[in-house]
């Protein structure tokens, strides 16, 4: 039976590029939520919604190899190139790094800091600060720019290494509405043009749920897992018992029911 | 009072055999050190200089002490594989999962005492090396042997030829640990290699200047350098040029206004930072004065 369903999430490297195959989540060996199984393909935007403290950045965390998985593994292709935006950036303001070093350091990959940059490094840095609209701060200190514009400059530092997925926590929190369409805009272009998949995490359900094709819904405290489809997210009844009458979807427009991972507790 | 100038310069240049050595190493251990005192400044670490270079100084007079009164032989306790050996253990502790027991501050002060009293304990039981000790912990000698210039010179060119070429690692992980896991940076090898190579530095160096000087020049320029840089690029350049300048400079204080070497070198080092606080303050003062003497009225009037 396990091998069955091993063999059926199991990814096809060329096609997929990523995989977790039943991934339990949580901290000191102490499961936060029951097992997870996905696979991410090209060009796929995945949205992971839930309350907060439901285990979004965890899993987030746990996918990119920065917390030990409980049980269970991540699959992902070998040549697979990850860019992270975290929720809160954790850099230390004491040297006095520039947006546009920032940017650079983003085309940094395993080992190749000890090769000096391919010819036209720079013009690939200014177009990522281009593209974002941060090129007037390029020269500015990291440390001097609001919120909103230090998340777009983070944003250029994930673009200017041509990720082939992306995973954003919360990328848009600090941005004002105009700055907010414009990042998801990047990454529907990026998708578009660069076949990279999109995986964020955020609270913007309305925003976040129309314009992804998939997503992953996580509850802690009831121990709910559910992933699928938009429309199969939207028919789960724990989504609905929290979410419900906040997004602009309605469920008796899904065509299918949710596809359930797993659950630890009684249903709400 | 130029007279007494002029006579020194003289004494100066004539005993230049002399001096050559000692600013040689203190050129190139004051580049050196400042230059690693980015990566120490930037990763918090400034006490872990300070534990390296105490437990190098303990490991000297533990050296000496063998030789003396155990009779081992100089070449079984050489002083610099004594100092190399505690540092690079202190540094492999500080890796270690004793933060689960103690703090790391908690940890260094201790290694900080220990290594300190240890040094002073030892040296008290040999009398005939007491002014070397006293060198070794405050940095009071003026000659260095030329088997120190070697060791500084060869260390510091392998040691600064590593950094470079691994720079951007370094800097990345220093900066951005979570990000350059991310990004596939190998995180515990770039920082296992930044600490011993600090280690390594700092334990050739406290036997040539001293542990009180190594510890300033390891995170004074580089302080300094923080305050008035707009890049790490140019950080990097001006914490090696300050740690340079401070560690010449202090000799030569040292020479002419006949203080202890160590001394004026951490003086020297701690007064790079004291103008760098004034010079950073100074441009923030003029661009202000500059900015409230733009009339609005002016400024629109054209």
């Amino acid at each position: 039976m396990r091998t069955e369903k091993i063999a059926a999430t199991k990814p096809v490297w060329h096609a997929d590029l990523l995989g977790v195959d039943d991934l339990v989540v949580g901290y000191r060996g102490a499961a936060l939520l029951p097992p997870i199984s996905m696979v991410v393909r090209p060009g796929e935007r995945w949205v992971i919604v839930g309350r907060n403290g439901s285990g979004k950045s965890t899993f987030l965390k746990t996918i990119l190899g920065l917390l030990a998985p409980v049980a269970g593994r991540v699959l992902k292709d070998p040549a697979l190139r990850v860019a992270y935006l975290p929720q809160r950036h954790g850099l230390d303001s004491v040297v006095p790094f520039r947006a546009i070093d920032l940017v650079t350091e983003g085309l940094d990959r395993g080992w190749s800091f000890l090769m000096p940059r391919r010819a036209g490094y720079r013009a690939r840095v200014r177009a990522a600060l281009a593209r974002t609209g941060v090129d007037a701060f390029a020269w500015a200190r990291f440390d001097d720019l609001s919120e909103g514009q230090k998340q777009r400059v983070l944003l250029a530092r994930a673009l200017v290494g041509e990720p082939s997925v992306i995973f954003l926590d919360e990328p848009t929190s600090a941005m004002d509405l105009v700055a907010q369409q414009t990042t998801l805009d990047i990454l529907d272009d990026l998708r578009l043009m660069q076949q990279t998949a999109v995986v964020m995490v955020t609270h913007h359900l309305s925003s976040a749920l129309s314009n992804a094709d998939k997503a992953l819904f996580l509850d802690a405290e009831h121990g709910v897992v559910a992933c699928g489809t938009v429309q199969q997210i939207l028919a789960d009844p724990t989504f609905e018992y929290h979410f419900g009458g906040l997004v602009d979807h309605h469920p008796s427009q899904c065509e299918t029911g949710p596809l359930r991972v797993g659950s630890h507790a009684d249903e709400p | 009072m130029n007279l007494e100038t002029t006579a020194s310069w003289d004494l100066f240049w004539s005993s230049w055999a002399l001096f050559r050595d000692p600013l040689l190493v203190a050129a190139i251990a004051g580049t050196v050190l400042g230059y690693l005192g980015v990566f120490i400044v930037l990763r918090r670490m400034v006490f872990v200089a300070a534990a390296l270079s105490q437990s190098a100084g303990c490991g000297v007079a533990f050296a000496f002490f063998a030789q003396i009164h155990w009779r081992v032989s100089a070449t079984v306790a050489e002083p610099r594989v004594w100092s190399l050996l505690l540092t690079l253990l202190v540094a492999h502790a500080l890796r270690g999962s004793f933060h689960r027991l103690i703090t790391r501050e908690g940890l260094l002060a201790v290694i900080y005492v220990m290594g300190a009293a240890g040094a002073l304990m030892l040296g008290t039981r040999i009398s005939q090396e007491a002014h070397d000790i006293q060198s070794i912990l405050f940095g009071t000698g003026v000659m260095v042997s030329p088997a120190d210039l070697r060791w500084v010179a060869l260390t510091g060119l392998v040691i600064g030829t590593w950094q470079l070429w691994w720079r951007r690692g370094f800097l990345f992980a220093s900066f951005d640990p979570q990000g350059a896991r991310v990004r596939g940076l190998p995180v515990a090898m770039l920082d296992i290699t930044l600490l011993m190579t600090v280690a390594v530095f700092v334990s050739v160096a406290t036997h040539a200047l001293g542990a009180l000087p190594v510890f300033a020049l390891s995170v004074a320029p580089a302080l300094a350098a923080v305050v008035v840089s707009n890049s790490p690029l140019i950080t990097s350049v001006l914490a090696a040029t300050f740690g340079m300048i401070a560690a010449v400079g202090g000799y030569l204080w040292a020479f002419w206004g006949a203080f202890p070497v160590g001394a004026s070198q951490t003086c020297l080092a701690g007064l790079t930072v004291l103008a760098a606080l004034v010079w950073r303050t100074g441009c923030r003062w003029i661009r202000q004065v500059l900015r409230s003497e733009q009339d609005p009225a002016l400024k629109y009037s054209a």
